[in-house]
């Protein structure tokens, strides 16, 4: 207990001791945070985008005219167990004539004459809410070519590959800008501990003379290490959610994207959590790696 | 206690120690003299494991200090204490926070590390200024502070690089008399010094180096 207490009293007389190096590295550990935040918020947000675009991405199957309702029905169900799909529609030869009406009123006078609906009876279907790979939905749309009262199936699919293909390019890049970011944050942060060191030379060499071990030496260090990354993690969540709200509001005043401003939204409380708990994280290992070179080679 | 068979000690290809052979036995008081540069502070860092020897033993209570590993180290020095001339203490800290150290790194109680540390500056008649920052003690006071501190975890060991060096002759006598003191209690104490009124004072055995060689090893100072 008296060493714990030790360890948060020496890490915070530190902290307040060694102001400027304090300041330096939660200000770089809030910039790299924020540049990481900033992407991951991105990503977040396109990918939020996407999802609900997708939602919208229709197949329409339209069945032979001969179809027996229980075979409608069969074909259904069939459908409908597919875990690829949402909901579906069935719009029958006379709903597609009333939408046709009333979506060119000036043009129905033209099937007056016709007697019966000259539209095929269609069933619509929406994708599910998680984005689908093309395969799946290519696997989907052969299955039901296929099908024997299937007469065609039609859906957009370029528009899903290529949002496969933005999703997939999204996803790599923030893998390779979260890793370098990472790596970043590391060595700054290892290097303005390394400073720290420099400065505190005398002190650690009086406690390895009165018998401190690596472990004891370095856990002050780590503290300060993990208040210097959460310190650095919650003024960029601060940067974050201002700068979010920010964009918000100036999107929605301008209305630059127009109806898409109210679909932003910042990362869940989860999140943000995490983000502080990633800024403690570096904090930590900056600190590690700082040490493990310092005390490597020191009896 | 101390033995030492054939140790050799470069730096950077320079010679510092040459083949010395001792024994110190428990309670003893050795003093180490000669010259600067004559390997006395060298003799006294392979004894306290900050440096490994080139060559040769060194077995302090049985425990072979050439072959120490890395992690074992900080354990051999809280066997023993250390003083040096230029005192290292943390400057911002209190005396009794500078001598309770130690202790904190051994994982006393409160109560026995309080215990120690009022029993220890009271040895070093250092009790009234265990408040004050170490910064603005004098160089006399830094010193018993820092004597306070080697001898909190009553080591078997008290090894000494040169602790009256910085002091004037009337503090010089009074820090010799300490060491006499702990020595007198049954520490043994291995102290570097070209000080002659210190080594007459403790009347030890001496030892006097020269050029990393041992020249002679005698009982008292001539």
């Amino acid at each position: 207990m008296k060493r714990l207490w030790y360890f948060i009293r020496e890490a915070f007389i530190s902290l307040r001791t060694h102001q400027a190096s304090t300041v330096i590295g939660i200000i770089t550990t809030a910039f790299t945070l924020t540049s990481f935040g900033t992407f991951l918020l991105l990503y977040h947000n396109v990918h939020n985008l996407i999802g609900r675009v997708q939602t919208n991405v229709q197949i329409i199957v339209y069945p032979d005219d001969s179809i027996e309702p229980q075979e409608l029905q069969s074909l259904k169900k069939t459908i409908q167990e597919d875990p690829a799909i949402d909901s579906l529609t069935l719009i029958s030869k006379n709903d597609a004539l009333k939408d046709f009406k009333h979506q060119f009123p000036d043009e129905a006078y033209l099937l007056d004459g016709l007697g019966s609906s000259p539209f095929p009876a269609s069933l619509v279907l929406n994708l599910a809410n998680t984005i689908p790979s093309t395969g799946v939905v290519s696997n989907l749309v052969n299955r039901l070519q296929q099908h024997p009262h299937v007469e065609r199936v039609r859906y957009n699919r370029d528009w899903i590959e290529r949002l496969a293909l933005v999703i997939t390019y999204i996803e790599v890049g923030a893998l390779i800008v979260g890793g370098v970011l990472a790596l970043a944050s590391i060595t700054i942060i290892a290097n303005t501990v390394q400073l720290a060191f420099y400065t505190r030379q005398e002190e650690i060499e009086i406690l390895r003379l009165i018998g401190g071990t690596n472990l004891f030496i370095s856990i002050p260090y780590l503290i300060e290490g993990a208040v210097i990354g959460g310190l650095g993690g919650g003024i960029a969540l601060v940067f974050l959610r201002g700068g979010f709200e920010f964009f918000k509001h100036k999107t929605h005043t301008l209305s630059v994207i127009g109806g898409f401003s109210s679909i932003f939204e910042f990362f869940p409380y989860s999140f943000s959590f995490l983000l502080i708990l990633g800024g403690i994280l570096l904090g930590c290992v900056g600190t590690f790696t700082s040490m493990y070179g310092w005390m490597r080679f020191r009896l | 206690m101390i033995q030492l068979f054939h140790v050799t000690k470069y730096y950077e290809g320079c010679l510092a120690l040459s083949d010395i052979s001792l024994r110190i036995d428990k309670g003893e008081c050795v003093l180490l003299t000669g010259p600067s540069g004559a390997g006395k502070t060298s003799l006294l860092k392979l004894i306290f494991g900050a440096e490994h020897p080139d060559d040769g033993q060194i077995l302090v209570q049985n425990r072979n200090i050439a072959r120490l590993r890395r992690a074992d180290v900080p354990y051999h020095r809280r066997t023993m204490g250390f003083v040096l001339q230029d005192f290292k203490l943390l400057p911002h800290r209190t005396v009794f926070e500078n001598v309770s150290l130690p202790l904190i790194i051994r994982g006393l109680s409160s109560f026995e590390s309080r215990r120690k540390v009022i029993e220890a500056l009271r040895a070093v008649g250092m009790e009234h200024k265990q408040s004050t920052h170490a910064a603005v003690l004098s160089a006399g006071e830094q010193q018993r502070a820092c004597i306070a501190r080697a001898i909190v975890n009553s080591p078997i060991i008290l090894l000494a690089d040169e602790p009256t060096g910085n002091l004037d002759p009337q503090l010089t006598i009074e820090i010799a008399e300490l060491f006499k003191a702990i020595n007198a209690r049954g520490t043994t104490v291995m102290m570097a010094t070209h000080n002659r009124q210190v080594v007459e004072q403790l009347n030890g055995r001496v030892l006097r180096l020269e050029c990393g060689h041992l020249l002679s090893d005698q009982g008292t100072y001539t």
